[in-house]
């Protein structure tokens, strides 16, 4: 792993751990909610930013993981369970789904997607026996890791968080790894990487389905954090929440999406607190910052590092130039 | 059998409903390749001002004109300041016309409340024939005919104009085509303006088939970009055949598998795109 | 044995006929250059052998493996490779970077998920040895957007190759150099070993003499001629429809 992503990572866990220590229990909640929420928007970030994906109907998964819980927590109570099948029952439907809409151009992907999302969420309003329909389901499952049921909202924070950062870690690995950079090689130029021997059709399934069942898990956590789901969580405009959270994040990068989701959510919470008219809001925040560019703010990030560390630059440029004179003569 | 048949029928003027939805969805993206995700809105947008003139006494035909007016000028402002920037740019497009739909979407809950309404179905139209022992609406008939007239009249434009020419000429080489004093910001506006009106048209036919409640606009969004996925991008003869399908496949879901009928429609396109993968009359997207 | 054997294939666009009944071969170890004029059908025939389109008609085996059928990356792992007439690189990615992805097409661990693909020794060594062999080391961390045209050209040619491949399939290598880049340009190709044959487009006729051993002609989508230099260079019919009145055909 390279130093960023060390750094990174100690820095997470650091503030995993110090924050309870200065949030109120209003904030925790919050802090919690934006780590399932980060984990949803990284996903997202995955197709969007390495895979070249846009997809419109991502909160389809993020329904399934969660109805997933809330369903069969009545039945089954390990919790190791319930994650597993919700990793795995979302990772497959990406996966056949992916097969058929990857064949088309991405003009189609995209709204195929969409499509996609509105059918779980029309599924889940339409089978009320099952799912409580409009009204939504509380969900009765319990965190147990093994050691004791967890239900204070501390220890749940620290579950959340604690996943937060496996889930970054492994999307890490992932993107440094030969399968990682090859899906990248395919975003920047599809054709060549054809041209040079791969089965692009593969990578395209394997980044999608690795998306869908991240996807599928923060729904999951979200049904223990919230403890009732409704449909509403397949919905279109929620796809559309977490897009904005990876656009202002900064799309193309691994962190940005979380940091994304954070400003989204506190947004979100500071302005609806004083208007109902939030989705207007989110929406004139979206046309602004197509039509100002959609930079995101890792990529202001990267704009003051670069400021900050252009000494080291000119240096390297120097030897450059003299290496080229000491060949010249 | 004969209930079968009013089923068919109901289907199909659902189609017909669909189809001029679509219509304006799949000319403004096969056409100027822009991908307008508000067009819902639009809908939506019809159907709610039309509500609004009528509930103030004025005569459906008229709130329909104006209603069709209203829309096709919120088209002329949306791409006058918004859209035209970011033609060429798919993700842009997608996120701007997100971002459009969600604040239109929102106007409309804030101006017209949530409750669920219905457009009176116009005095002229109203009562129904009886098909030996069912009756069928009227009204439902008018949507069909309607429908028929449309296709006509894009069949006329398509084939006996020179516009269909001068806008695809304009989307692939903007400059020469204005170089030859074609007007093609002009060409391109119109074209969103007309998407943009036939939407709203189709929101206020819609109105006393299917109602208006939070939502519809995401819900015909959806259909309407099955239709035009499954009919073929830029299509509209393959707009026409895929909503009919769909529509009658919906109303015949309905009946059988209530719960589902949306899932079967889901299932249809996977089976359209998996045979053919640009649709049913579509051509290789640029 | 040919190593890849192309009989009467044909593809039309449309209306427009583009091979018509198209056949040559490339034998090991040979240099075979195809010339004709724009519009020929050169760069369609290179399509057709690599399979971005299906022929219509016809049929094309790699050392008697028929390959019509067969999807296009599958070729790289059969050993046939083929480079771009317009650079098709990866732009924003480093020197080294554009190596690596070419190198790891064909490593075993190319659906690895978990290790970083920059740690593995070998392709740090293959890339180093690439990167040394042609000069490019200085450049390693540079974009590649940021390379000289000629740079970019090769490199083009050092992807198809990190395949080492049995066939390499060269589209007009020299299109848009100057004089002394094409001339370093022939001088790499001739430098490359007899171990992998050669099929190359070619517009620049010094070019075509300093390297080929065969010369396939080729014009509106059909064989006119096939044959050693020396034939090729004294048919009239050639020089006619080649370089039409005035030009001369000069080596």
């Amino acid at each position: 792993m390279n130093k960023k992503a060390i750094y990174t990572t100690l820095l997470l866990i650091f503030i995993v751990i110090a924050m309870p220590l200065i949030l109120s229990d209003f904030g925790m909640n919050l802090v919690t909610e934006i780590f399932i929420m980060a984990i949803f928007a990284m996903s997202l970030g995955l197709i969007m930013g390495f895979a070249g994906m846009v997809s419109l109907g991502h909160a389809g998964f993020f329904g399934i993981g969660a109805y997933l819980v809330a369903i069969l927590g009545q039945h089954i109570g390990n919790t190791y369970l319930l994650l597993f099948f919700s990793i795995v029952v979302s990772g497959i439907i990406a996966l056949i789904t992916g097969a058929v809409f990857f064949r088309t151009s991405k003009f189609y992907f995209l709204m195929i997607t969409l499509a996609f999302g509105q059918l779980v969420y029309a599924l889940f309003w339409q089978m009320k026996s099952l799912t409580g329909g409009a009204d939504g389901m509380s969900v009765s499952a319990i965190l147990n890791f093994g050691l004791g049921d967890l239900f204070s909202p501390l220890s749940i924070y620290y579950v959340m968080g604690v996943a937060f950062i496996i889930a970054y870690l492994l999307l890490r690995l992932f993107v440094e790894s030969p399968a990682g950079k090859i899906t990248k090689g395919i975003m920047e130029n599809e054709s060549r990487m054809q041209a040079l021997g791969f089965n692009v059709q593969i990578y395209k399934l394997m980044v999608y389905t690795l998306s869908g069942s991240m996807a599928g898990l923060s729904g999951a956590l979200y049904s223990y954090f919230n403890l009732y789901v409704s449909p509403d969580l397949s919905g279109w405009l929620f796809s559309g929440q977490v897009m904005m959270m990876v656009i202002i994040g900064g799309v193309g990068t691994l962190f940005g999406p979380a940091i994304g989701a954070g400003v989204f959510i506190f947004l979100q919470n500071f302005i609806s607190s004083y208007t109902e008219r939030w989705p207007m809001i989110m929406g004139v925040l979206l046309v602004i910052l197509v039509m100002a560019g959609k930079g995101g703010i890792i990529h202001w990030l990267q704009h003051i590092q670069k400021a900050v560390f252009s000494r080291k630059k000119i240096t390297d440029d120097k030897n450059y130039q003299l290496k080229e004179e000491e060949a010249a003569s | 059998m004969s209930i079968f048949f009013v089923q068919l029928l109901t289907g199909i003027a659902y189609g017909m409903l669909y189809f001029m939805i679509a219509a304006g969805l799949t000319i403004i993206l096969g056409v100027m390749n822009v991908v307008n995700l508000a067009h819902g809105t639009l809908f939506m947008l019809g159907a709610y001002i039309a509500f609004s003139f009528i509930s103030n006494e004025l005569n459906f035909w008229l709130a329909l004109l104006l209603s069709v007016f209203c829309t096709a000028i919120c088209g002329v402002i949306l791409e006058k300041l918004l859209i035209k920037y970011v033609y060429g740019k798919e993700l842009e497009q997608v996120l701007l016309t997100f971002g459009l739909s969600f604040i239109l979407a929102d106007t409309v809950e804030w101006l017209w409340g949530t409750e669920m309404k219905t457009l009176p179905v116009p005095g002229l139209l109203d009562g129904s024939i009886s098909f030996g022992d069912t009756a069928f609406p009227i009204y439902r008939l008018f949507v069909v005919l309607f429908g028929c007239l449309l296709a006509l009249l894009l069949w006329y434009l398509e084939a006996r104009t020179r516009i269909g020419a001068i806008i695809r000429a304009g989307v692939d080489d903007r400059e020469m085509v204005g170089a030859l004093g074609i007007p093609v910001g002009f060409v391109f506006t119109g074209v969103f303006a007309f998407g943009a009106g036939l939407a709203g048209l189709s929101g206020v036919l819609g109105g006393p088939l299917i109602g208006m409640y939070t939502g519809m606009d995401s819900e015909i969004l959806v259909t309407s970009l099955i239709v035009v996925v499954i009919g073929g991008l830029g299509s509209w003869k393959g707009s026409l055949i895929g909503a009919v399908l769909i529509g009658i496949i919906e109303t015949l879901g309905k009946v059988w598998f209530p719960s589902l009928s949306m899932l079967i429609v889901f299932l249809l396109m996977m089976v359209v795109l998996i045979i053919r993968p640009n649709g049913l009359l579509g051509r290789e997207v640029a | 044995m040919s190593l890849l054997r192309v009989e009467k294939i044909c593809k039309s666009f449309k209306t427009l006929q583009v091979l018509n009944n198209v056949s040559l071969d490339a034998q090991p170890g040979e240099r075979h250059v195809i010339i004709g004029p724009n519009g020929a059908g050169k760069t369609s025939l290179f399509n057709a052998i690599t399979n971005q389109f299906p022929i219509d008609s016809g049929k094309i085996y790699l050392e008697d493996r028929e390959i019509n059928k067969l999807s296009s990356h599958h070729l790289v792992h059969l050993g046939m490779s083929r480079t771009f007439q317009k650079n098709n690189l990866f732009g924003d990615l480093t020197t080294e970077e554009n190596i690596h992805l070419a190198l790891v097409a064909k490593k075993r661990y190319r659906f690895n998920v978990f290790s970083p693909l920059v740690k593995r020794s070998d392709i740090r060594q293959e890339t180093e040895e690439i990167l040394q062999q042609w000069n490019l080391s200085d450049r390693r961390q540079m974009k590649v957007k940021n390379l000289s045209y000629g740079e970019q050209r090769l490199l083009e040619v050092l992807l198809a190759l990190a395949s080492k491949p049995k066939i390499l399939l060269l589209d007009e290598p020299t299109s848009g150099m100057s004089p002394a880049e094409t001339q370093k340009t022939s001088e790499m190709i001739q430098k490359l070993p007899r171990s992998i044959s050669l099929l190359v487009i070619e517009h620049d006729m010094e070019v075509v003499f300093a390297i080929a051993d065969r010369i396939t002609v080729l014009h509106h989508g059909e064989v006119i001629l096939s044959g050693p230099p020396e034939k090729v260079r004294n048919n009239e019919m050639v020089k006619e429809i080649y370089f039409g009145g005035g030009a001369k055909l000069h080596a």
